[in-house]
């Protein structure tokens, strides 16, 4: 944590406290106009958890608030008013009666339980069948909570819940969930989690376990959620299951997309924004005295003026209000970054014994019909720079792909060691010691540079502590040259410092095997040489294998230690670089039959 | 800058202004509603309103309530939804009023008589039509439409007197509504007959092949079919029934008192159905209705308007007869109330829980239109107490 983060957080606690207390001792309806601005507000920060931080939007949250809401009510509801309105509940129910505190916990666990249940096939899956899956949900609990008639009164009114959520309880709530949201969001799993939202496959290869983020936020949001559904309960003292359908589900999406998913500043900013405006239109819509005249009544004015700006933001800002910096990060820049504690000023470097020996034995890889890969042997030590070449569409990214686990092999095996790690995932590679850089640069866009290479300096947390991994994070910068620009927006670099931030987030994973695909593509003379320079560096500082695919033969001529060169799925010839530059079946890929003669010629004179 | 400045002065202002309510005079009455005029409730709740409004502007006209306490209505949208009810009630309360007018739905309507009993202000939801509402919503929840118990006890007692002795009844479990067939089941049962079957179905169901083929086997064979089902339930139901060639009589109630059910063509031939009330020439309804197209430039195409318009006149009634705008003496007055002439029916409050005793019209589709076949009020002991299940 940052000494920014708390800043940002003690910000909206102020803000939200200041806000009850004005609110309470003006009273009445503004009291309750705020009780309801604090629950959705809590409602909308945990939806924000998960879909703010995975990039997947949920419609299944409500479903978290209703059963809460019911289940809450069951518990505090008093025995006597149960026997007349649930007269068929089962006893465990029809006899409990538990103060507001406890009841809110067991409901929250509750909620978190259900949660992990669902999440293990939610959090399987990608994008849009995700967020399917998830109104999915939403439609199922409606159902249930109808079906249930013995404890929900089926889509009857639900009424009996003492109503006990005051400004206080509502308040508290709120604070509590907005620190937490704040506090994941800039925690280890949130940075995780949100560099998968970035660039999921590269995430993945920085040894993040997608799914296993996405269900820890998953559950956490959907506790948030369940206060926020406890207290609303609490608030109304009578509901209905439509209450938690699809109304309210779009009504809270809406200030979570007007605001801005992607932060907690933007989760508060959409709140406020639409309780705001709803309030000042309700007000006028009922018709006002405007100097003596009296307006006419138009109601409809509050759903057609939040509607408006729903649309205005989205056109302005697709991403909403406050897409991408919270509060602090707009207001304060130049605390950027800077941590809690003494600065480390000079960065050691770990010093670990890099041995081992990556090996692919017969991989095959087949795309339906299409072979990419047809038994391809290859090894790699460590401290050793192996060149990758062949001509386009021979297979050196596929089996870039398939040795750092992004691709299934169809067959064949790999070792780490002589350890068998066919088929192991590509997160756990990355722990194993292999490491990637990528053809197409895919960097996580939103995050600054110091964020993007912390994703892979924090592989092995919690076992390597939060301050090692930051020592990990300034020698990556540090050995790439890219320490002046660690917190700027990592799409916003050149395309050279792009490709430098990868190799520097593919460091900090600190491998023992590097690949590197393309790394001087769209490079000039100048910065290819340079990028040489630094590779070999790397080999000395670090002692780490590299395997290295490039177009760019000088460059891997001059690098290489060996050369392994690939022609449609076949490996055609292995070696130093001097006679593999000779290989006629070499010169004839590349070249063709007739241009090869032409060369041969050319290299005999 | 400067735009942000002139979108802040704005908002301002426009606070500024909704905050400074319009001055209240000495006897005049305030009247806040807090009603669902946008959202699901909107086609019950905007007649509703529309129909209140007509009485205040009359009784206003005519130099106010008793001639001495005008009418005060400060109208807010609720938007359907139960927490907005719920902020806007409270707000209504906070500015000074002496009765509340609450959804036509049960959940917001319970959200308010909270509020409304913690302030002592009597509350009257227009077209509520659940028995529970008042009942567990407290001493100061009223309801003004005919109780799905008083509904069902008209139906069964004229079944009773048609001579119809076997019946079998459809209800759905999913709303309170629905369930109105197992009031109609006690009172039959209660006259002397017997209800050969209690079928379920669910809300949108629409394939009622099972039931019909259950309906058509039963021994002795069932001479009457009651059923609460609206659309698209109903006319699924109806036809399949008649297509079965069951010709049993049929009694819905009046969440069918729609224009569908009168373009059904034969299958609803004979279909009779309870209703809050029917303009025949020369009625007080009739003069209703022209007084809507006159003021609306349409004619009023439900119910709900009209009894919008009761709504008022029972307030008026509470008002006149405890001599006071107090809220406390209001809704005592009210709970005393006796055969308030409304243009649907006479409306009793005394001796009941909130939900009001009143005439219930039977109506009977005949060549695609409307037959009013009677407007009795329940035999009071038959009218069985409602159901929390």
């Amino acid at each position: 944590m940052t000494a920014r983060t708390w800043i940002g957080t003690g910000g909206y606690v102020f803000f939200l406290v200041a806000a009850a207390v004005i609110a309470a001792s003006i009273g009445g309806s503004i009291e309750r106009t705020l009780i309801v601005f604090f629950i959705s507000l809590i409602a909308v920060l945990g939806m924000g958890v998960y879909s703010g931080n995975s990039g997947i939007l949920s419609f299944g949250h409500l479903a978290f608030m209703g059963i809460a809401a019911y289940l809450s009510g069951i518990l505090t509801m008093p025995v006597a008013m149960k026997q007349v309105t649930l007269a068929n509940a089962p006893d465990f129910l029809a006899n409990a009666h538990l103060n507001f505190f406890a009841a809110t916990v067991v409901t929250v666990i509750f909620v978190m339980v259900v949660a992990l249940v669902v999440g293990i096939v939610i959090s399987r899956l990608d994008g849009s069948s995700a967020t399917i899956t998830t109104l999915g949900l939403l439609v199922i609990v409606h159902g249930i909570i109808i079906g249930a008639r013995d404890i929900t009164r089926g889509s009857q009114s639900f009424f009996g819940v003492p109503r006990w959520t005051d400004i206080t309880v509502a308040a508290g709530c709120a604070v509590l969930a907005i620190v937490i949201a704040r506090l994941f969001k800039d925690s280890v799993f949130g940075l995780k989690l949100r560099a998968s939202r970035d660039d999921q496959l590269a995430a993945g290869a920085m040894g993040v376990n997608v799914r296993m983020q996405r269900l820890i936020s998953w559950v956490i949001s959907a506790g948030l959620v369940a206060i926020a559904g406890v207290l609303l309960g609490h608030f109304l003292g009578a509901f209905s299951v439509k209450k938690f359908y699809f109304v309210d589900t779009f009504a809270l999406l809406a200030m979570l997309i007007v605001g801005g998913m992607a932060t907690v500043s933007g989760a508060m900013a959409g709140a406020v924004l639409i309780t705001l405006v709803s309030e000042l239109l309700r007000r006028i819509e009922g018709g006002i005295d405007v100097f003596g005249f009296q307006t006419p009544t138009l109601f409809g004015t509050t759903q057609i003026g939040i509607g408006l700006i729903i649309l205005l933001v989205m056109y302005k800002r697709a991403g909403g209000l406050l897409d991408r910096l919270e509060w602090d990060e707009i207001l304060l820049p130049r605390l950027a970054g800077r941590k809690i504690g003494p600065a480390d000023a000079v960065v050691e470097a770990p010093v670990v014994a890099l041995e081992g020996t990556l090996e692919a034995r017969e991989i095959t890889k087949a795309f339906d019909g299409l072979v990419a890969l047809d038994k391809v042997s290859l090894s790699l030590k460590s401290g050793e720079i192996v060149g990758l070449i062949g001509p386009n569409g021979s297979g050196k990214t596929t089996l870039l792909n398939v040795l750092s686990g992004m691709l299934p092999e169809t067959s064949g095996k790999s070792f780490i060691d002589g350890t068998d790690v066919t088929g192991t995932p590509a997160y756990r590679l990355g722990g194993m010691g292999i490491s990637r850089t990528f053809q197409n640069i895919r960097l996580f866009s939103s995050m600054s540079v110091r964020q993007n290479v912390s994703v892979s300096a924090l592989d092995k947390w919690p076992s390597t502590t939060s301050r090692a991994a930051g020592a990990i994070v300034d020698l990556a910068l540090q050995t790439m040259k890219l320490t002046d620009v660690s917190e700027v927006q990592a799409s916003t670099l050149s395309y050279g410092d792009q490709r430098r931030v990868e190799v520097a987030r593919a460091l900090a994973l600190n491998p023992r095997f590097l690949f590197l695909d393309e790394p001087a593509a769209g490079m000039n003379r100048e910065e290819t040489d340079a990028l040489m320079d630094d590779l070999k560096g790397l080999r000395e500082q670090f002692g780490m294998g590299i395997l290295i695919v490039d177009h760019d033969l000088p460059l891997i001529m001059k690098l290489c230690d060996r050369v392994v060169v690939l022609n449609e799925g076949h490996v055609i010839a292995e070696g130093a670089p001097q006679s593999v530059q000779k290989d006629p079946q070499v010169i004839e890929a590349y070249l063709g039959k007739k241009g090869s003669r032409q060369v041969a010629e050319i290299l005999t004179e | 800058m400067f735009r942000k400045l002139k979108l802040t002065t704005c908002l301002t202002v426009g606070l500024a202004m909704a905050a400074f309510p319009t001055a209240v005079f000495a006897d005049e009455i305030v009247i806040g509603t807090a009603t669902g005029q946008t959202g699901g409730l909107a086609p019950y709740d905007g007649p509703a309103m529309q129909g209140f409004q007509i009485a205040v502007d009359e009784i206003n006209e005519a130099g106010g309530i008793g001639g001495k306490h005008k009418i005060k209505l400060i109208s807010k949208d609720t938007r359907s939804d139960a927490a907005q009810t719920s902020i806007v009630a409270q707000e209504l309360i906070d500015s000074g009023i002496s009765v509340l007018v609450t959804p036509s739905d049960a959940d917001p309507s319970f959200a308010a008589a909270a509020l409304a009993t913690d302030a002592k202000i009597p509350a009257f939801s227009p077209a509520a039509s659940s028995p529970t509402l008042p009942m567990m919503g407290g001493d100061y929840m009223f309801a003004n439409f005919p109780g799905d118990n008083v509904q069902a006890t008209v139906s069964a007692e004229w079944a009773h007197k048609q001579g119809l002795k076997n019946a079998y009844v459809l209800y759905s479990p999913d709303t309170q509504y629905t369930t109105l067939p197992l009031y109609f089941s006690d009172v039959f049962k209660k006259l002397g007959n017997t209800v050969a079957g209690e079928g379920t179905y669910t809300i949108g169901q629409q394939d009622f092949s099972a039931e019909v083929t259950k309906i058509k086997s039963m021994n002795p064979p069932v001479d009457v079919v009651m059923t609460a089902a609206y659309e698209p339930d109903f006319p699924a139901f109806i036809r399949q029934l008649r297509a079965a060639g069951v010709t049993a009589q049929v009694i819905g109630s009046d969440g069918i008192d729609s224009p569908t059910t009168f373009s059904l063509g034969k299958a609803a031939e004979g279909l009779v159905f309870s209703t809050a009330g029917h303009a025949t020439a020369g009625s007080a309804l009739e003069g209703f209705n022209k007084k809507y197209a006159a003021k609306y430039g349409k004619e009023t195409d439900t119910i709900f308007s009209a009894i919008g318009y009761d709504l008022m006149k029972v307030i008026e009634a509470g008002v006149l007869a405890a001599d006071s705008i107090e809220p406390q003496a209001i809704r005592d007055a009210v709970a005393n109330l006796e055969n308030v002439k409304g243009v649907t029916s006479m409306i009793t409050y005394k001796g009941t829980t909130g939900m009001p005793v009143r005439q219930v019209t039977l109506i009977r589709v005949k060549d695609g239109g409307r037959e009013l076949v009677a407007q009795p009020s329940p035999t009071a002991d038959l009218v069985p107490a409602p159901r929390m299940q």
